[in-house]
């Protein structure tokens, strides 16, 4: 990986050095823009969407197949309308957490992307295993402006450590490289400035500085010389940053080359990327008030933008964190994970039922709307897959056996949806693994504990 | 209703508690010497281990936690590499359960004799005795949050909420604060807005910290490049925090070239080489001044870094001109300049960083402004009450550092600080008016200290109603160092209760139901009397004589050295008394916090060596910071 970004380091700056405009040609190859773009297939995209402490599992499967479709039970019951264009699968274990049982909650999310436990034998410090979409990102992230979207709710500090775990493995879900998380960003108003350029007060897009790009390049530059009279370890943390610098030389260059692009098509000298056909790219409004349902559909509105623009191609958005959430929107100030501890109580398996609900219906929200969006042949739904889950089957016993995921989208014709399959076996890792599979991103090796794929949801 | 409480109870305890109930304390030390003893004590641990712990470990524990590493727990590889990172904690799990006779479990073969299982723990606690000398691991880090906020704020006069944007920084060791993709545009967003504020368009009058920045506009006909590098000197200087090598120069001055070729007039392009200065992981992480010259594996820190090391732990900000001046000088590092040093930073306001980063989250009161209580029942709880309970805390707690007070006045004192609104909770007579918070002498002693304290008592209960259970855990880890574990697997469902059997009794009656269950019972019998010790205090901290159900509170108990109590007072009384306990417990929290890492090891050495020094003035808290930071530990580091 050093020596990776090193030599990267090298050759991007004699290469900027040779030809200023070179750095726009990996986009335009990515973007299709080359010989027949008109006719290319829009690209495959996948997206996560989490709730932690799992659901109240029999208001969530459906009993068979034809309840599925025709009176699904009430947690998904807002999906009712696109199930057609959804998969259901029971069977899917999670990780076997010993010798970590006392911290069920943060290894359901951290184990969520990664199907794998943490290093024993180095507890107090993040070592898991890439996530699946940042496996994604790293092979289809160059296409778009912008690698990989992380998204979520709520700031993500929840302050605990059992079993000595270090407390970010509450709070991450994807994980660049086993020692480094991705945050994820809360504010939607900063992910829209970031998407698609900040705005000024007259609600135009703000130019990028043109002489930043060649600025932070020689502060990478510079970098080097630093990085050489370090030690290993802080070469490694050294590293992390100029990583994250490279990759805002490269958006900046992208934001550069998609304004040249509009000018071109404008003058109608360039080929337009985008089908006649093709809904036009959504509206996203920042809700004024803190309403949790306006605030997540804003969310799901940024992930729909993301993918109709090809501003990136795959999403993680951590719907609600585990433990400290509370749902004052349904009229009750409990916090979720004290109400997933229900034994008997019907009281709060009626909480906990509503919350569940809750989640799947900003889900369903997401999932109707690309559905109703045109896109190539089809709808954008069409093109992506959409995963909604939760890292934990029953919140109340911490049992991981089923745990629930819905998907939704034919991935381009790799699902085969509108299908409720009662008893998959399989873990959690082989279905990362079959998904990855399922938009094209090839694997030198399993993800976690995957040990095969599981074929009957592919098509 | 009553169930309802009941079951959330349990889980409360099933969720913080373990199976099996351990406290683990740190092994005592009784040390107090020199080099020459430290190798004496190796040689004594060196024998004691292949002696004792050896033959313990191979004859009753390998079998499970060999290889198979049962429960985690790696006994075979703890010998190998004793005081590895993992073997610590091993250690501590192993002795604790050897003590309480959970290990070997039952169906074992082979039990050890008490003499044994007595040898065994008490040669565990001299494992550290085999670290070498070793300042441990230092890898440079990037700025938080709240210092990169600061330090724009005192280098370049803006405001700290210039950084908002950035995520929230996950804890624990050494800080994650990386970015996502979409988020690393920030740091040259946040950039772009300093430069806005510091360096005025062509034709406007330039502001007072572009003068001081920049200097003077040059004279007609002056070399500009030269001026350039000028400048670039004294931004570098400043914003790298040591001194900056020629060719860290020479990439500034490249920087204003570009901007010169590209028609930025001379501020415009020294503009953009002040942004190039903020992105730039010097600006950003904390960094050596240059390669250490010598072969040494371990070496002294520099003086700038020295200098940036305390003053990013006491105020979370930049070294100031003193500071800086001392280090340019290459004084620092001598003790008596050092100690100096921490007592004047101690004494400026920026210290309140100390509380900010580390005294809230010990005390563990940081998450209170968003923590959830229940409007109807208390509708009193305003955020300008909750600001109001962490200003008390962050006070009282100013106040036993810069007073250099003993430790144990964290836990029994007689004053505090009030305002209006926090007198009330108080239930005080005696006249506290207005908003802001000030100096009141208490003469209620249920109060005075960390365990009477609203916050405090707040940040350990539920949304409408306490948790002696949270309350006794947060005793035993916060304040005693102790050590609670986590819960064992496949815990068993409480029997539910019946209704009928349960009404009519008090809370803390029915939580002596659950000592009923044997795997209960270890942890409640040590946990329960001191959370119910303190429940006088309701929710938010008022004072109470009867409970939610309206019977009275029954708050007298035992610790477990059986020492009785039946009050908050004569339980506050008791802990004050292990002032050994409390110094020791501070002290490894705030080394851990100052080194950014756990503790292991030569660590435990160094501890030991400083307490028994602080020890002679009954274990003043400012005195503990001093010996911290001048500490063998804090002003190392290995290469």
């Amino acid at each position: 990986m050093t020596a990776i970004n090193n030599l990267s380091l090298v050759d991007r700056r004699s290469w900027l050095k040779g030809a200023g405009l070179s750095l726009a040609l990996p986009f335009m190859h990515s973007l299709g823009l080359s010989a027949g773009a008109k006719s290319a297939k829009p690209p495959v995209r996948l997206a996560f969407m989490y709730m932690p402490h799992g659901v109240i599992m029999d208001q969530f499967w459906p009993k068979n197949q034809e309840n599925f479709l025709n009176s699904p039970p009430s947690i998904i019951k807002s999906l009712q309308p696109v199930l057609d264009q959804c998969l259901m699968m029971k069977g899917i274990s999670g990780v076997p957490t010993s010798p970590f049982n006392g911290a069920p909650h943060a290894l359901e999310l951290s184990t969520w992307l990664t199907a794998r436990l943490p290093d024993a034998s180095s507890r107090g410090r993040i070592n898991i295993a890439i996530s699946a979409d940042q496996i994604m990102a790293n092979y289809v992230g160059a296409h778009t402006s912008l690698p990989s979207l992380e998204l979520a709710t709520m700031p993500q500090t929840w302050k605990e450590n059992q079993e000595g775990l270090h407390e970010g493995y509450y709070s991450y879900c994807s994980y660049r490289s086993p020692t480094q998380p991705v945050p994820a960003e809360i504010d939607p108003r900063n992910v829209l400035n970031r998407l698609f350029g900040k705005r000024g007060e007259d609600g135009r897009v703000t130019q990028t500085n043109p002489l930043d790009r060649q600025m932070l390049d020689r502060v990478l530059g510079g970098a080097r010389d630093l990085r050489r009279t370090l030690a290993k370890t802080d070469q490694q943390k050294l590293d992390e940053y100029l990583h994250s610098v490279r990759s805002v030389e490269r958006r900046i260059a992208a934001i550069e080359y998609r304004q040249q692009e509009a000018a071109l098509e404008k003058a109608g000298v360039g080929p337009s990327k985008r089908h006649a056909t093709d809904s036009a790219p959504i509206e996203v409004k920042i809700p004024e008030g803190d309403k949790r349902s306006e605030y997540m559909q804003v969310m799901c509105d940024l992930t729909i933008l993301a993918f109709q623009t090809d501003t990136t191609r795959v999403s993680t958005y951590v719907g609600s964190r585990p433990n400290g959430a509370s749902y004052p929107e349904l009229g009750f100030t409990d916090q979720h994970h004290s109400q997933t501890h229900y034994g008997k109580d019907q009281e709060k398996i009626r909480k906990v039922a509503e919350i569940n609900k809750f989640n799947v219906d900003q889900y369903a929200y997401m999932v109707k709307k690309m559905h109703a969006l045109k896109e190539g042949e089809g709808t954008l739904l069409d093109n992506c897959i959409m995963m909604w889950g939760s890292g934990l089957e029953d919140g109340n016993k911490h049992r991981r056996d089923n745990l629930p995921f819905i998907l939704a989208g034919k991935g381009g014709g790799a699902l085969k949806t509108g299908r409720f399959l009662t008893d998959v076996k399989g873990n959690q890792g082989d279905l990362l693994t079959t998904l990855l599979s399922c938009v094209g991103v090839p694997l030198d090796r399993p993800i976690g504990i995957a040990t095969k794929q599981i074929s009957q949801i592919k098509t | 209703m009553t169930e309802q409480i009941n079951r959330t109870f349990h889980r409360d305890i099933l969720c913080r508690l373990g199976l099996v109930f351990f406290l683990v304390a740190p092994c005592r030390a009784e040390t107090g010497g020199d080099l020459t003893d430290e190798t004496a004590l190796r040689a004594d641990a060196r024998k004691v281990f292949k002696g004792k712990v050896d033959p313990f470990v191979n004859k009753y524990c390998v079998k499970c936690h060999g290889s198979r590493a049962k429960a985690g727990i790696n006994l075979q590889s703890a010998l190998k590499n004793p005081n590895g990172e993992s073997a610590a904690l091993y250690w501590k799990k192993a002795a604790a359960n050897v003590k309480v006779h959970d290990m070997p479990p039952e169906d074992a073969s082979k039990f050890p004799s008490d003499e044994e299982r007595r040898q065994f723990i008490d040669s565990v606690g001299k494992i550290k005795y085999l670290a070498s000398r070793d300042p441990g691991p230092f890898v440079i880090r990037r700025l938080t949050k709240t210092e990169y906020a600061n330090t724009l704020r005192d280098l370049y006069g803006v405001d700290e909420s210039i950084a908002e944007s950035l995520p929230e920084e996950v804890g624990g060791e050494g800080f994650l604060n990386s970015v996502s993709p979409l988020q690393s545009e920030l740091f040259l967003g946040i950039a772009n807005q300093v430069i806005e504020q510091v360096v005025a368009e062509e034709g406007q009058v330039p502001p007072a910290v572009q003068k001081r920045l920049f200097g003077k506009p040059p004279a007609q006909g002056s070399d500009l490049r030269k001026e350039a590098r000028r400048v670039a000197r004294s931004l570098a200087r400043n914003a790298y925090r040591r001194p900056s090598s020629e060719a860290e120069l020479d990439v500034l001055v490249d920087v204003y070239d570009l901007a010169r070729n590209n028609e930025l007039n001379h501020s415009a392009a020294l503009g953009l080489m002040l942004k190039a200065v903020l992105v730039s992981p010097q600006f950003l992480f904390i960094t050596p001044a240059g390669e250490p010259d010598s072969k040494e594996k371990i070496v002294l820190l520099d003086d700038h870094q020295l200098a940036s090391r305390m003053s990013y732990l006491l105020w979370s900000a930049p070294p100031d001109a003193e500071l800086a001046a001392l280090a340019d000088q290459g004084k620092l590092h001598k003790p008596d300049v050092l100690k100096t040093q921490v007592k004047r930073l101690l004494k400026d306001a920026r210290s309140r960083a100390l509380f900010d980063g580390f005294g809230a989250q010990w005390l563990r009161v940081n998450e209170l402004d968003g923590q959830v209580f229940d409007p109807k029942t208390f509708p009193q709880m305003t955020p300008a009450l909750r600001a109001a309970m962490m200003e008390e805390a962050r006070l009282f707690f100013e106040s036993i550092v810069r007073e250099n007070q003993i430790v144990a006045r964290f836990v029994d004192s007689d004053y505090t600080f009030l305002n209006e609104p926090l007198a009330k909770v108080y239930g005080l007579k005696q006249s506290v008016r207005g908003s802001k918070m000030r100096r009141v002498k208490l003469e209620n002693p249920n109060r005075g200290g960390i365990l009477g304290m609203p916050a405090v008592l707040a940040a350990t209960s539920f949304p409408n109603r306490t948790s002696p259970v949270r309350r006794g855990v947060w005793v035993l880890e916060q304040v005693l160092g102790d050590r609670v574990p986590p819960p064992p697997p496949d815990i068993p469902e409480l029997e539910e209760q019946d209704h009928k059997e349960v009404e009519g009794l008090t809370l803390r009656q029915r939580t002596e139901l659950h000592q009923s269950e044997a795997t209960c019972r270890n942890c409640h019998k040590v946990l329960d009397p001191i959370g119910f010790g303190l429940e006088n205090f309701d929710a938010i901290g008022r004072w109470r004589e009867k409970d939610d159900e309206g019977l009275a509170i029954d708050s007298a108990g035992k610790l477990s050295n059986g020492k009785g109590f039946s009050s908050p007072a004569e339980l506050k009384g008791l802990l004050a008394r292990r002032e050994t306990d409390l110094a020791r417990n501070l002290t490894e929290r705030l080394m851990a916090y100052a080194l950014g890492r756990q503790l292991e090891g030569y660590d435990q050495i160094v501890v030991d060596r400083l307490l028994t020094e602080v020890a002679k003035d009954k274990y003043r808290v400012r005195s503990i910071i001093v010996e911290v930071i001048t500490s063998y530990l804090f002003t190392h580091r290995r290469i």
